[in-house]
């Protein structure tokens, strides 16, 4: 191991990105639309849904009760329904998510206290917004004049680390997990997949340097830039959302840097076994970037999924970095509770290194 | 007869590569189980500790409540409140129910009682998923002890119907959501890596040279994209089989529309190629078109949800207009006399697309 030559390759790389706009322009870009598209995006909050009403009873009884929808801020009155048949296409067509269907004669059964049957219709879909869609509607309707429950039992709920259940703050923590296994592993595995597909790279096992030295210096330039993201990511999340950062922002960094490894390390063993920059960017994407989105925790929590899937989710990193991500910033947690993830990560980074030294090295010998 | 040979030549090219097609496979198919049988589920289980300092029949029968519906799981009965913490601090635990002492006692008095509900909001969905389920089964086991008086004035009873899918599960939505999501990023990605290699290893300058006109060259390079995304969907609709996810509109016009979504894909893919010198740049931008395209089209996130502008702005996704028609076709059963906006979209949208990429790709040296 040499440092100067290290150096040497380090300054060829950066100069050889520094060149290229694109690729920069990119790197840095990047992470930020999608810090902002998943800011403002990522919430299964219902509201607004637009709902049509039939109301086949055409009494103050009937006005009541759709009024009791649309004054809620779930619905909104998008149209009056005539007949079942304009119900019908306004849902086939999506223009409205829900219909509620007041048939003749609610009001009179409504003042004669006998049950008053309503029919709900939900468009399912979006199974997703479905279910909460229905249970808002469900709740709307069946308290309809009823008095206010009496307090003899009631649930106080206490949310924890994020009060006001923003999405916001889960999200940016989860995505720092997302950004770093993005960007490092594609950056990387196609610069060395293009010294593969171009020749260039015989040059370089024809030269002094090691593969150690090679790999060291090619992939500094990266790790920088995935820093950089990192920071950026950080700051805009605590600046301009608002994320509060209840542990230490040191050791998250600290930690990152292991992360990024990590992931820098899984770029190098892609591009060790494939031959093109097309291969190379399809494998980054089944590894990297749809596992750290799927089934990192980061959206879909991992306690919901099938048993065999959760095993799945175990051999993807981006899995413990949420946890220690949003461990750091929103519970204020340090190492004593985040090791067993954190040693899993570096016992993962250096497994990656070795498999990915090794066949280069068998590549080269 | 040029273009004929020229289209061979592309096809060979394809197939003669295991690996891309083998990725291509994997999106197409692998990915859709994993993800069906990983997201296609309601949330379950969600892991639950308890507080029990009543420790009588009644606290345990509200316990067995919470259990029962499978949608908590126990993970542990503690003493007290400041032992359910480290369960919190590690995700152990998704929530904690406190049950306060004499809980029976005054249950039965008819006099205030709070039970305590203590969230993890670290992920902000589900910590209102689990809320929603705690509310919902406090107030059956209310109705159940029957300690209420309150009658209520009237009773509507809602009927709630979810149409389209009336299982409510997400494994229809997952399974189909997945196919076109394939569709986009072989449909980008393919046709740019195809180009822009060619640039790269300086063989389209032979190409040029050749009495092929820049029009063939261009049908060339797109249509095998748009045959090889044509044939993938072939196994995928084997697993939308496979899952039980019903064909209730017709399938030609669902290859008619998905060759239009291809060839809005496509042209994003090529105006890309055409725009960048070395595949890691084309890549790159494929990428960073795919990232937003995605992510505002429903597939991940419902538009619903979205804030106005971003709505907005997802009707510029071809993919969003695409997961309409899918959905549509497979669980509404709806023809082009309710898809005909959608498939217009795709015409918007690809076109200029496909015309700037053709004017810039005519320009070539």
């Amino acid at each position: 191991m040499n440092p100067k030559r290290i150096a040497a390759v380090a300054t060829k790389e950066a100069k050889e990105v520094l060149r290229d706009p694109i690729t920069v322009g990119v790197a840095l870009i990047m992470p930020l639309v999608m810090l902002l598209l998943f800011g403002y995006a990522i919430t299964l909050d219902v509201d607004d849904i637009p709902m049509g009403v039939l109301d086949q009873d055409r009494t103050p009884a009937s006005r009541q009760l759709s009024e009791a929808f649309t004054a809620s801020e779930t619905f909104r009155l998008e149209r009056e329904l005539s007949d079942p048949q304009a119900m019908e296409r306004a849902l086939q067509r999506g223009e409205i998510r829900l219909a509620l269907i007041i048939p003749p004669g609610f009001e009179r059964a409504l003042a004669r206290h006998e049950p008053s049957p309503v029919q709900l219709l939900v468009d399912g879909t979006f199974s997703a917004t479905a279910t909460l869609v229905g249970g808002h509607a469900l709740a709307i309707a069946s308290g309809f004049g009823h008095a206010a429950p009496s307090s003899a039992l009631h649930l106080e709920t206490r949310v924890w680390y994020n009060p006001s259940l923003s999405s916001v703050h889960t999200v940016v923590p989860g995505l720092y997990a997302v950004i770093l296994m993005a960007f490092p592993p594609l950056l990387t595995a196609l610069a060395l997949v293009r010294e593969k597909e171009t020749g260039t790279i015989a040059q370089i096992y024809a030269s002094p340097l090691s593969s150690v030295e090679f790999l060291a210096g090619k992939l500094m330039p990266y790790a920088i830039i995935a820093f950089v993201q990192m920071a950026m990511v950080i700051g805009v999340g605590f600046l301009w959302f608002g994320v509060p950062f209840r542990g230490s922002v040191a050791f998250l960094l600290a930690i990152s840097l292991l992360y990024v490894l990590c992931t820098l390390g899984i770029g190098l063993l892609v591009s060790a076994v494939t031959r093109t920059q097309l291969v190379a960017l399809l494998a980054v994407l089944i590894v990297t970037l749809m596992p750290s989105l799927l089934f990192s925790g980061m959206l879909f929590p991992i306690f919901t999924m099938p048993y065999v899937v959760q095993l799945y989710t175990l051999a993807f990193p981006g899995r413990y970095f949420v946890d220690i991500s949003r461990g750091v910033v929103l519970k204020g947690v340090g190492l004593e509770v985040l090791w067993p993830s954190i040693a899993i990560v570096a016992v993962y980074t250096l497994l990656v290194f070795a498999l990915a030294a090794w066949r280069l090295k068998k590549k080269v010998a | 007869m040029r273009l004929r040979s020229l289209l061979h030549k592309e096809l060979i090219q394809f197939f003669r590569d295991p690996v891309v097609l083998f990725l291509i496979f994997w999106l197409y198919t692998i990915e859709v189980v994993i993800c069906a049988y990983a997201l296609g589920m309601e949330m379950r289980d969600l892991p639950l500790a308890v507080v029990d300092a009543d420790e009588s029949p009644i606290s345990r029968r509200l316990i067995d409540d919470f259990v029962a519906g499978g949608n908590f799981r126990l993970v542990a009965h503690l003493r007290d409140v400041a032992a359910a913490e480290p369960y919190l601090e590690r995700g152990e635990a998704q929530a904690v129910l406190v049950i306060p002492v004499d809980f029976e006692r005054e249950l039965y008095r008819g006099s205030g009682q709070a039970l305590q509900f203590v969230i993890d909001g670290s992920n902000a969905n589900t910590a209102a998923v689990a809320r929603g389920y705690a509310l919902q089964t406090v107030e059956a086991f209310r109705m159940r002890q029957g300690t209420l008086d309150e009658r209520p004035l009237a009773t509507v009873t809602a009927q709630l119907r979810t149409w389209y899918n009336p299982d409510q599960t997400n494994v229809n939505f997952t399974v189909l959501a997945m196919i076109a999501l394939a569709g986009l990023m072989i449909g980008v990605v393919h046709p740019a890596a195809s180009i822009v290699r060619e640039k790269e290893v300086g063989t389209i300058e032979q190409l040029m040279v050749t009495p092929i006109r820049r029009g063939e060259l261009f049908i060339a390079k797109t249509v095998p994209t748009l045959l090889i995304g044509l044939i993938a969907v072939l196994p995928s609709l084997a697993l939308v089989g496979w899952f039980g996810v019903p064909v209730r509109g017709n399938l030609s016009l669902f290859f008619a529309l998905t060759a239009l979504f291809l060839f809005s894909a496509i042209g994003l893919g090529v105006l890309v190629a055409a725009v960048s010198r070395t595949l890691q740049q084309a890549l790159l931008l494929a990428f960073f078109g795919l990232f937003p395209l995605m992510f505002l089209s429903g597939t991940m996130v419902p538009v619903e949800s979205m804030p106005n502008l971003l709505q907005r702005l997802s009707l510029a996704s071809p993919l969003r207009h695409y997961l309409e028609i899918t959905l549509g076709i497979f669980l509404k059963g709806v023809g082009m006399e309710i898809l005909w906006p959608h498939a217009l979209a795709l015409v918007v949208i690809g076109m200029p697309l496909y015309l700037a990429a053709w004017l810039i790709f005519r320009r070539l040296p």
